[in-house]
């Protein structure tokens, strides 16, 4: 009992559109081809598990490659304009500017670029996620404890022991909310390419499913792909939560 | 004197920053060094001067604008009545931020289908960028709700006001500054919501010439397109920067 208003507490926005998308369907008499229910899909989901979870690792491992690829380069970039005021006053108005682009309208510019294939979905992965921590990592290199600053400079630490033992770990906190918004980010990011360019994972699955009018396992891939964005961004969470507790 | 010096100092670096990088484009361009695929600078701004292009383009451009607008408002209104809501209901918020986060993971290029279905071809890219709007004012309003400050919670409890004075002349104006933020943060993504919505057949828009292009070759047609959606998104977010400025200098 507890337990059950427990869920309807937690879950009550989500359980509202399933039980609204199930009589909506059943009301209108929708051929399953146009529409089906809820339930149906997860019928298709579990008839055919291996399809979606092979799916689901290519985009998955797309998006972990991508992402990881993008801190890097974003965070030794926000390093580089750290150490350098010169290119820190070059490359500071590109960064706001880039920031409020819409991404997603320039993967088929990159697509048309670097050819329809698996390494052009890493590729955009990587652009999309370099944006956040280039910009959380810089702003946190330089948000340090008031007079830490001081008191390095004071005991003659050099630049890099400055960086390393201090500039850094100030950062990590805000490399972990950067993480956040890449985690969520990096699976939808892969999804649109796939789609786009149609070579495999779950953006393809479901470009080639909904084209079809296999419109079930078309739901099943969306609903897949919810699940997994939805499981990156808790995760993520949890590792910005440990991070910002160890670090703060 | 000295901030006047490194300010001018930074606008110049950044001047040359900006200058590098379209120097850049058009060498890349212009050497092919990237390939065909990448046009240099000058040709893609002939395209877009060129008189014969320009109905093309004012159609695109003014029917992403006006399904980004709608998409925009729409989006806004729900965020901001579901976070009301949910913070006057306190019951109703932890399914509230769940439901906001699973709405937001959907991919977006699921929703366009729904949506064709749903209502109709023209509308279906306000709606995938009505979602992108909720999410991020839904966010932002939650938390500014709950920032205001505990000296002012405590003045109100000692004079007695209740839970709806509260809200409207306490907790309200504590979270215009997260609101002017979220609604900032959420004109590109409104934008991106728009084209992917265009995607699934929309009669015209940047979306549709995006696509189109991206299928054809037309490799300065595409180029053209995206740096219009560029500017789209760099003009308003810029003038929700303004507006951003003016809440926070007010309530802050």
């Amino acid at each position: 009992m507890r337990t059950g208003r427990r869920l309807i507490q937690d879950y009550w926005g989500i359980l509202l559109i399933l039980v609204a998308w199930q009589a909506w369907v059943i009301v209108n008499q929708f051929n399953p081809i146009v529409m089906p229910t809820p339930i149906s899909v997860f019928d298709a989901l579990i008839t055919d598990p291996v399809l979606f979870l092979e799916n689901t690792g290519i985009t998955f491992a797309v998006a972990l490659v991508g992402m990881t690829g993008g801190m890097i380069i974003g965070t030794s970039l926000a390093v580089a304009t750290w150490l350098s005021p010169l290119l820190s006053g070059l490359v500071s108005p590109l960064a706001v500017l880039f920031s409020s682009v819409p991404v997603v309208a320039l993967i088929p510019i990159i697509a048309r670029l670097l050819g329809y294939n698996v390494s052009t979905e890493i590729a955009i992965v990587v652009i999309i996620t370099f944006f956040p921590s280039f910009v959380f990592a810089s702003s946190g290199l330089r948000a340090l404890p008031p007079g830490s600053d001081d008191l390095f400079r004071v005991l003659g630490a050099s630049r890099r022991a400055t960086l390393f033992r201090l500039a850094l770990p100030a950062a990590m906190p805000n490399l972990a909310i950067a993480l956040r918004l890449a985690a969520a980010h990096a699976i939808l990011a892969a999804m649109i390419a796939e789609f786009l360019m149609g070579t495999s994972g779950l953006g393809y699955l479901f470009a080639k499913t909904n084209d079809e009018f296999q419109t079930e396992q078309a739901f099943g891939t969306s609903i897949v792909a919810t699940a997994i964005s939805v499981a990156a961004f808790l995760l993520a969470s949890f590792v910005e939560r440990r991070v910002r507790s160890h670090f703060s | 004197m000295a901030t006047d010096t490194t300010w001018v100092g930074r606008t110049l670096l950044g001047a040359v920053g900006l200058v590098i990088f379209f120097g850049l484009w058009q060498l890349i361009g212009h050497y092919k060094l990237a390939g065909l695929s990448w046009p240099p600078l000058t040709s893609v701004i002939d395209m877009l001067t060129d008189a014969s292009r320009r109905p093309l383009f004012g159609r695109a451009v003014s029917a992403t604008l006006s399904s980004t607008g709608m998409g925009y408002l729409s989006g806004a209104c729900l965020g901001l009545v579901l976070a009301w809501s949910t913070h006057l209901l306190p019951p109703m918020r932890r399914g509230g931020d769940r439901l906001a986060a699973v709405l937001n993971s959907v991919p977006s290029i699921a929703l366009g289908p729904i949506f064709l279905l749903l209502l109709s071809r023209d509308a279906a890219p306000a709606a995938v960028a009505s979602v992108h709007v909720f999410f991020i004012v839904y966010v932002s309003v939650t938390s500014g709700l709950a920032s205001a400050s505990t000296a002012h919670q405590d003045l109100f409890s000692v004079f007695g006001a209740g839970r709806f004075a509260r809200f409207r002349r306490l907790e309200m104006p504590s979270a215009l500054p997260a609101l002017a933020s979220g609604l900032r943060l959420s004109w590109p993504a409104a934008l991106i919501g728009a084209i992917i919505g265009e995607w699934f057949g929309a009669p015209r828009g940047l979306g549709i010439l995006i696509i189109n292009a991206m299928q054809n070759f037309q490799i300065v047609l595409l180029w053209c397109a995206v740096f219009l959606a560029v500017i789209a998104s760099l003009t308003f977010y810029g003038l929700l920067t303004g507006l951003e400025r003016g809440i926070y200098g007010r309530f802050r």
